[in-house]
């Protein structure tokens, strides 16, 4: 074991580790607006705001991610004769792609709040939207936690998947310096466990939340 | 006050679930609905607050029309209470901020307005003390009697009751009823569908019977328990009663 090549090579990797937090934060955060709007367009009665979202869902729950973003980086530039560079065309590929997932996740936790609040909301007077502000989403929100909070933790894995196109985030570095040093085992094994402890935190947090949630009402 | 016109409601041309109601309603009157479930007695109780959208028919509320599209429909059932089967009191929440929350939200009121108001009904309803626990930690009885209190804090004109003794335990039927006869006395336009047969001889003015969607007997109380003249009222009420 050498851990000089890691030692010496840290401020590389923190600027790889800062582009892959910046992926996850714009991936997460664009995925769960749009996973709002999608979220919305499936609880819909209106048909053409519920088929086009249930087929946008369901295309993209039924492609690897990693396809998306070669069909991003290769393909558009052949139709629109316009390229994208590598942060845009991987940016672009999470939201449209952690968006059908976010979108199921939020619409899952609004459908497991009981019909019968809604009525209750609804019969004292309350608009669709105070309904929803004080009623529905409270309790939606506390359902579907665990699950966002999980599925935050594999997008934060999943921007591994950038290194297809070249972009230099964390994994992509290491993979770099070992192709020089060829120092495979110290590497790799860093690379884990800098990833291990980071998803473990997003975990510690949602459990933290959860039971301060438990502390405070009675479901 | 309440004027059902020849309301039919159905979800598919196969489904009818009401088929030419008409009933009057005037203030400070009492009205029983019962009939076998499936009957539409629940979703005539949501036709006449808005909840239910018929197809045919008029629905007017102190003279407004609960269909039409020029209608404040949010204020219009703000001026009814309705109180569930199931409860339906909101889990995230305190008995207290059960209570207060449509008065603040919907009625504009301060919150030390809606507090006084929230006391002094669940004093009413004999559980002051229960105010700042959750839903879940009381019996069914007692939330019940905070889901009426809830529904009363908009201070409404008018109260529906979908069959709210129905998922209570025996022994804690009374206590709900006692509440509802306290507050027919008071001189409250109730419509309640029950099959509480004892509370509708205590309170009711009316007796509506229903059955697959149609009102078949309307009847004042005393002659609906001993001279129904529709059959299935008759086959219904020797079900019931023993």
């Amino acid at each position: 074991m050498d851990i000089d090549v890691i030692v010496d090579n840290i401020p590389f990797f923190l600027g790889g580790l800062i582009l892959t937090f910046k992926l996850a934060v714009i991936a997460i955060s664009g995925g769960i607006f749009l996973g709002i709007l999608l979220a919305q367009a499936r609880l819909s009665s209106r048909a053409w705001l519920y088929y086009p979202a249930t087929i946008y869902v369901h295309f993209f729950r039924g492609l690897p991610l990693i396809l998306v973003i070669f069909w991003l980086y290769f393909l558009v530039p052949v139709f629109t004769g316009h390229s994208l560079n590598e942060f845009s065309a991987v940016v672009i590929s999470f939201i449209v792609y952690e968006a059908s997932y976010f979108s199921e996740i939020l619409r899952s936790g609004i459908q497991s709040v009981p019909a019968g609040q809604v009525m209750a909301a609804r019969a004292s007077g309350m608009t669709p939207f105070q309904t929803a502000r004080y009623v529905v989403l409270p309790q939606a929100i506390k359902n579907m936690v665990p699950a966002m909070v999980t599925h935050c933790v594999v997008v934060f894995q999943d921007t591994s998947l950038a290194y297809v196109i070249g972009l230099r985030e964390f994994l992509r570095r290491i993979n770099l310096v070992d192709a020089r040093e060829a120092r495979s085992v110290e590497l790799y094994f860093f690379a884990g466990l800098v990833y291990f402890v980071i998803c473990s935190l997003g975990g510690l947090l949602s459990q933290r939340f959860e039971k301060k949630q438990l502390k405070g009402a009675h479901f | 006050m309440i004027e059902i016109n020849d309301v039919s409601l159905w979800y598919s041309p196969e489904l009818k679930v009401l088929s030419n109601i008409s009933a009057f309603i005037d203030r400070g009157k009492k009205i029983v609905v019962c009939g076998a479930s499936g009957s539409g007695k629940s979703s005539l109780l949501r036709c006449i607050n808005g909840l239910e959208r018929f197809q045919k028919g008029e629905i007017l509320v102190n003279g407004v029309s609960v269909m039409s599209p020029t209608t404040d429909i949010y204020k219009l059932r703000s001026r009814m209470g309705m109180v569930f089967q199931h409860f339906e009191l909101y889990p995230h929440m305190t008995v207290m901020d059960n209570i207060t929350l449509a008065p603040i939200r919907v009625g504009k009121k301060s919150k030390g307005q809606a507090k006084a108001i929230a006391t002094s009904l669940l004093e009413r309803v004999g559980i002051p003390e229960q105010a700042d626990k959750y839903p879940s930690t009381l019996s069914g009885g007692q939330q019940q009697r905070v889901a009426i209190a809830r529904a009363l804090a908009m201070e409404p004109e008018i109260m529906l009751f979908d069959e709210p003794t129905s998922a209570l335990d025996p022994e804690m039927i009374k206590e709900v009823l006692d509440v509802m006869v306290d507050l027919a006395h008071e001189g409250m336009t109730m419509v309640v569908v029950t099959h509480e047969m004892g509370f509708a001889r205590e309170v009711a003015d009316e007796v509506i019977f229903m059955d697959q969607g149609a009102m078949v007997e309307r009847q004042d109380v005393q002659t609906f328990f001993t001279a129904p003249e529709n059959l299935r009222a008759k086959q219904f009420l020797k079900r019931i009663i023993r």
